[in-house]
């Protein structure tokens, strides 16, 4: 192999790549994608109210549906100096809940009322009906009918609602006055802060969760797009038939090399941009003018040495999945041919973003390590486990040197199939035809 | 003449398929060699051997009277059968590319490429796309770019194809152009008249097989005692009588002939070897009323017809 031909391909990958505007939007595209993507559903909850007009049913006769009702919607004041009613109540406007509630008798016939409540809810009069029984109260479990159960959000609040107007209650039994009550029940609040090498400093959890999931998440796209580009431009040249003419003038691996390592410095200086741009928009200067963040809530510290992990751990990433999927265009003549086998690379890219929470909650997890060993877990997988907390240096070294040994097993399987994959047409090979192109020499 | 290519005994199989047997071939340096033959006959497989993209399954190739060595494809320009470049790349960038692969520096090659195409007409074009560019323009483009590194032997695969009348003549003449800078050129065409007018020497095959190989001139010289036009009012039935007469080998008629209507026809024939025109003419005249009968000199489709037909 002459490294001077690599360098040509290279060269021709880089440029016309970077003189496409797609690479542009691209660039300018995924960060405001991947914002729409965290954003987009807590602003969408917060538009969306929904209102649910409830009917209680109080049987207890201890006017605990009163009480519920008042919970459920009393205004602010009302509810005085009780903080952690405050807070739900302000987490339930978060959340978009709102109750409309109504107290309805029991009546002499329960049964009939029950059909009724049912009627009513069948017509759309109400959403949903709760009924308070002394039985309920004792077993600590209330009904709750409605025609949906999906809205677990709804429900929960309804839960948290229920709970603490029956405790109180239960207190005020027991001959506790409501100022005691809401005095001893106060709420206890966690304040976190973060412990790292260079220190520790408070920060909200979900500061270093948005960290993760979006260093994870950009990652998984910059991996995924651009192997797919090397697939692509493979099977470009092996339509088109222009790697019959250059395969003449220069070898096969020299092509491969090239096309991968311009490809790869192409994603770099994506990523190189993205990190820049971030770096610079969240200095507390510049930060400051664009936005206030809410009082209290901290961004996240990124120490340098999760940005240099960051680029490693794409470097692994790419020549690990890049190659995979050169062999996947090298076998097909078309992208729709070669689509169906570019899902294998999925298989093996997605299952940490399923496991992100436990790994997340958990990074040193015997899961967590395990998953971050594995070699085609390992980018994803590592990029969680330093964003939230620094693995021991062992790990990485080994998590690292058992990715270096795969990509070097499928640098070695890719060249054999491509040099062999590029020059053939015709039929779609099978599997077991693939395989004879690895052993071929 | 030494061969600068030469085939010994090439075959090659896909499963019972037999594309090219026993194929052997020599191609003098400094001419221009035409691989004639129908659809299916084997031209592309043979050429895609030479370039390496297909490995034979038995046979030699050799290449500048020796083996094939690892280098010696980059001193062979090569235009695949399927037209193709990078539609995203701009004409230039695309042709300092091809150039920079075969070891050209992008400084020297700027020029060469800007000659090129101002020679082709498509000056104009260099910076836009190749996708913006029509097929006979895309073409032209990949023909220059087989061209750019000055290869000592060029490999084209139906050049023609797909090229209106005034670009076929612009091919012509760049491969005349690059003939008498003493390089070799050999390519593949199904088309008779371009090769009858461009080549001098040609090998026809058929089915894998080499059925005529040699100097054109020469092949046509050994052919033309036996060419004859015959210009008479005939049926189809006349036309099946005269060959039918002892001593025509082919009687092909310019137009399709009539079955019952007379109609003035014109009707080339090849004779056996030895066959007597003055025979011939004797008995035609018995059943046809014949207003011309001359010797000819054959054109490329009655040799190729009658070698195909005597290899049968």
């Amino acid at each position: 192999m002459r490294p001077e031909h690599a360098f040509i391909v290279a060269k021709r990958e880089y440029l016309a790549r970077l003189k496409s505007k797609g690479f542009w939007i691209a660039t300018a595209l995924l960060p405001a994608f991947m914002g729409a993507m965290i954003l987009g559903p807590a602003l969408a909850a917060s538009r969306t109210k929904s209102q649910q007009r409830l009917a209680i049913v109080d049987e207890t006769g201890a006017g605990l549906g009163r009480q519920l009702a008042a919970a459920l919607t009393e205004p602010e004041a009302a509810i005085g100096e009780h903080r952690e009613l405050r807070e739900q109540r302000e987490r339930a406007r978060d959340e978009g809940v709102r109750f409309e509630v109504q107290i309805v008798p029991p009546g002499p016939d329960p049964a009939a009322r029950r059909a009724e409540l049912d009627r009513r809810v069948r017509a759309k009069e109400i959403g949903a009906w709760v009924w308070l029984t002394p039985d309920g109260l004792r077993d600590n479990r209330f009904e709750y009918h409605a025609e949906s159960l999906s809205n677990v959000v709804t429900q929960e609040v309804l839960r948290t609602r229920i709970s603490r107007v029956v405790s109180q209650w239960r207190l005020r039994a027991v001959g506790l006055d409501a100022a005691k009550i809401a005095e001893l029940t106060r709420p206890v609040a966690l304040s976190t802060i973060r412990i790292s090498a260079t220190g520790s400093r408070a920060e909200q959890g979900i500061g270093g969760f948005m960290l993760a999931f979006g260093l994870c998440f950009t990652l998984y796209m910059v991996i995924v797009i651009y192997g797919q580009q090397v697939m692509q431009g493979v099977i470009e040249e092996k339509s088109s038939r222009i790697v019959e003419v250059i395969a003449a003038a220069i070898r096969p691996t020299e092509l491969m090399a090239g096309k991968l390592v311009g490809i790869c410095l192409v994603a770099l200086t994506q990523l190189a941009i993205w990190v820049a741009t971030a770096l610079v928009l969240t200095t507390p200067a510049i930060l400051g003018v664009l936005l206030t963040l809410p009082a209290g809530l901290t961004l996240p510290e990124v120490p340098g040495a999760v940005i240099v992990h960051l680029f490693v751990l794409f470097l692994l990433g790419f020549f690990l999945y890049s190659t995979l999927y050169a062999m996947i265009g090298a076998s097909f003549n078309s992208v729709q041919e070669a689509q169906q086998f570019a899902a294998v690379a999925v298989v093996f890219i997605v299952p940490p973003l399923l496991f992100m929470m436990p790994i997340l909650n958990d990074p040193d997890s015997p899961l967590a390590v395990g998953m971050s060993l594995f070699p085609f877990f390992t980018p994803l997988v590592m990029m969680l486990r330093i964003a939230s907390k620094m693995p021991s240096a062992w790990q990485i070294a080994a998590a690292y040197s058992l990715c270096l040994l795969a990509i070097a097993g499928m640098v070695w399987l890719c060249a054999r199939v491509y040099r062999v994959g590029i020059l053939m047409y015709g039929k779609k090979p099978t599997l077991q035809e693939i395989w004879h192109w690895v052993r071929y020499s | 003449m030494t061969a600068s290519l030469e085939l010994r005994d090439v075959e090659k199989r896909y499963g019972d398929f037999v594309a090219v047997a026993g194929l052997s071939l020599a191609v003098p340096a400094g001419v221009i060699f035409g691989l004639l033959g129908p659809n299916g006959a084997g031209k592309t497989t043979t050429l895609r051997m030479i370039m390496d993209i297909l490995a034979p399954d038995s046979g030699e190739i050799l290449l500048f009277g020796r083996p094939r060595l690892a280098g010696d494809l980059r001193r062979i320009g090569y235009l695949p059968e399927e037209r193709g470049l990078y539609r995203k790349m701009t004409v230039i960038d695309q042709l300092l590319f091809l150039a920079e692969i075969h070891g050209l520096k992008r400084r020297q090659a700027l020029p060469v490429v800007e000659a090129w195409l101002a020679r082709v007409e498509l000056a104009d074009w260099g910076r836009k796309k190749v996708e913006e560019l029509s097929k006979g323009m895309q073409q032209k483009v990949q023909l220059i770019g087989t061209l750019l590194h000055q290869p000592e032997i060029l490999i084209l695969d139906e050049p023609f194809s797909g090229l209106d009348p005034i670009n076929q003549g612009l091919f012509k003449e760049l491969l005349l152009e690059y003939r008498r800078q003493g390089r070799t050129i050999l390519f593949s065409t199904h088309g008779m008249e371009q090769a009858e007018k461009l080549c001098d020497h040609i090998g026809l095959i058929s089915h894998g097989r080499l059925v005529l190989a040699g100097e054109l001139r020469e092949i046509k010289r050994r052919a033309g005692s036996n060419s004859y036009r015959l210009v008479a009012p005939a049926t189809a039935g006349d036309l099946e009588r005269v060959k039918a007469l002892p001593g025509v080998e082919v009687a092909i008629p310019q137009e399709p002939l009539d079955a019952a209507d007379p109609r003035p026809a014109s009707v080339r024939l090849l004779l056996a070897p030895g066959a007597s025109s003055s025979e011939l003419l004797r008995q035609m005249v018995q059943f046809l009323e014949v207003r011309e009968f001359r010797s000819e000199e054959p054109d490329l489709e009655d040799i190729f017809i009658k070698a195909v037909r005597d290899a049968a």
